[in-house]
């Protein structure tokens, strides 16, 4: 076991997330859907235990792990590097903040290998702010997640931001009690996380280049292969499955609620308003803003107008108000074979 | 987002501005009531404005209140908890209390609807976020416990009604038995029978409105909706 196992037997087995706990006259299941170009709602299963003979409580289950992200549906993560940053961040409107020790940006540019931040700088963070705060560890590195749970944070990023510490295996995250999001390319590498125990997806994108381009391209295949296997056949779901390398329950479920099963941010490259409504159009529940942010002319500014953003991503009018006199954006880099600091996002599978 | 929900004989509102608003529209949506019901998305004065009942969601009460102030939908929220049914679950909760603990430095704003002193994220982080089967009085089908989902919940420090203020009425408590075992604020050896112990209430009424720490839009049970729109909402329409 290599995370401290779940305190009971409540948690839910992936093989079980198809099939959520029945309650007599149980109502079909709950929505995600903020960011749904239709307007209405789609759903998602809930997954909170059902009450058992006897009544117990149970930490970690997946239902507490999904509901966090659940609760920041339609706002901003940002990343900061410090506790002033910290509180600049929450009083501008975040709905959480991600500790780490040089922003997606800087990694790019001084190269070397990025590792988890200290957890001394991270729970400055935890005292600093009243907000949700997640961390990153390195793709695979279990051992860092064990070390962030303990100090109490309150998400764990499996990122492809620090250097992978193992090229073959991600975290079994069911084993933590602790939720973790992870970033993803298309639907077969979502499900793939999900069916690891991310309670919590977000686009990779091109992190630390302003530049949203990648982000886009990983939402619109995520959105177009939901649309694919919607229309399949069970039969077809069989070899899709096969095809793009998903289980084929979670592939199942996520063509019956025609969205995946867990929320879903875009991350990598978003530098302004627009490009943080952009995404919600294009059907994110919410916004993580790396760089963007503490590397514009004017932070405070920026990450306001940026959660206002994602509110009223559908009102051009509120959207044209709120992106007047930001200062200048992060430098946007071109994502080509010459990018410095590579491809971010090809690392993980 | 545009919606033009038909004309029904109720109109509920959801704010939504951040967090879990989606799940409460679902929820409503599945009720079978008598009565047509309307459900609006308010993120505007105007939206606010159609509306004979209002819930606010969970999600993150710093950014909630924020974007209200942004929307110019501060004052009129406050004048709406004065007038109509309120229904708050768990950030919902924080902005309907009438002072708070474990604020962001430098305070935040509040709606200041029921006469409870609440502290934020009572319980622990994350790692504290808990499930529980729950006792609620008042509830269709009342001898099935309702399991409440507490994420990073807040916890009701104490009940402050002023003379003039409509009472108070407890719906449900969590045994302290099914508390998290790491968690600080109630110790293991305290009696919990003790009714006057304001710190497991967590659901209550207080005059028009409805105040929940824990999510009933986070399962599949609609019996806390159905309550809501029932008891809270059409008794003031008749």
């Amino acid at each position: 076991m290599r995370g401290e196992p779940p305190s009971t037997s409540l948690q839910l087995p992936p093989n079980t997330m198809s099939t959520p706990a029945q309650t007599p006259g149980s109502t079909p299941p709950v929505p995600h859907g903020v960011g749904n170009p239709s307007g209405t709602p789609v759903m998602a299963p809930t997954r909170s235990a059902h009450p058992k003979e006897g009544g117990s409580s149970s930490l970690g289950t997946f239902g507490v792990k999904s509901g966090l992200a659940q609760m920041l549906k339609g706002g901003v993560i940002m990343d900061v590097i410090n506790a002033e940053q910290a509180r600049i961040a929450e009083e501008a409107g975040a709905c959480a903040v991600m500790a780490l020790e040089r922003v997606p940006a800087d990694i790019r540019a001084n190269g070397g290998v990025a590792r988890m931040s200290d957890p001394h700088m991270i729970k400055e963070i935890v005292n600093a702010v009243t907000i949700p705060v997640m961390a990153k560890v390195r793709i695979g590195h279990f051992v860092e997640a064990q070390i962030l749970q303990s100090v109490g944070i309150d998400y764990i990023d499996e990122s492809e931001v620090l250097s992978p510490a193992d090229d073959e295996h991600h975290i079994n995250k069911h084993a933590f009690k602790i939720p973790f999001v992870c970033g993803a390319r298309n639907l077969g590498e979502a499900l793939r996380r999900i069916s690891e125990g991310a309670a919590f997806i977000r686009t990779k994108g091109e992190a630390g280049t302003g530049n949203v381009v990648e982000a886009v391209r990983h939402q619109r295949a995520v959105m177009s292969e939901i649309r694919k296997a919607s229309v399949m056949s069970e039969e077809e779901l069989y070899a899709y499955a096969k095809d793009i390398q998903a289980p084929f329950h979670l592939l199942k479920e996520t063509a019956r609620l025609k969205r995946l099963p867990v929320v879903n941010f875009a991350a990598g490259g978003i530098a302004t308003p627009a490009d943080a409504a952009l995404m919600m159009q294009l059907g994110c529940d919410g916004v993580f803003v790396g760089s963007g942010i503490f590397h514009s002319g004017d932070p405070a500014k920026r990450a306001r107008a940026i959660v206002q953003a994602v509110t009223h991503y559908n009102n051009p009018k509120i959207l044209a108000e709120i992106s007047e006199n930001l200062g200048p954006a992060m430098v946007g880099l071109t994502i080509d074979d010459n990018l410095k600091g590579g491809r971010l996002a090809t690392r993980g599978w | 987002m545009q919606q033009t929900p038909a004309r029904g004989d109720v109109t509920i509102g959801i704010l939504a501005l951040q967090g879990a608003f989606a799940e409460h529209q679902v929820m409503l949506q599945k009720l079978s009531l008598r009565k047509r019901m309307a459900i609006v998305l308010v993120r505007t004065q105007e939206d606010l404005a159609r509306c004979d009942a209002l819930i606010i969601p969970g999600g993150e009460s710093t950014t909630i209140a924020l974007l209200a102030r942004l929307a110019g939908l501060l004052g009129p929220l406050r004048d709406f908890v004065k007038a109509k049914p309120v229904w708050g679950t768990c950030a919902g909760a924080i902005l309907l209390a009438q002072t708070i603990e474990g604020a962001k430095k430098g305070g935040q704003e509040l709606l200041s609807g029921v006469s409870v002193n609440i502290t934020r994220n009572g319980w622990g982080s994350q790692v504290e976020s808990f499930e529980a089967p729950l006792e609620v009085e008042g509830l269709r089908d009342s001898n099935r416990p309702f399991q409440g989902v507490f994420i990073r919940a807040p916890v009701v420090l104490s009940l402050c009604p002023s003379p003039d203020d409509p009472p108070i009425q407890i719906i449900s408590r969590i045994s302290t038995g099914l508390l998290p075992s790491s968690q600080t604020l109630v110790s293991p050896d305290e009696d919990d029978t003790d009714p006057r112990d304001p710190r497991t209430i967590v659901a209550l009424r207080q005059g028009l409105h409805l105040l929940t720490t824990f999510h009933p839009e986070l399962t599949k049970d609609d019996r806390f909706h159905e309550f809501f729109v029932k008891e809270c909402v059409l008794p003031t329409l008749a």
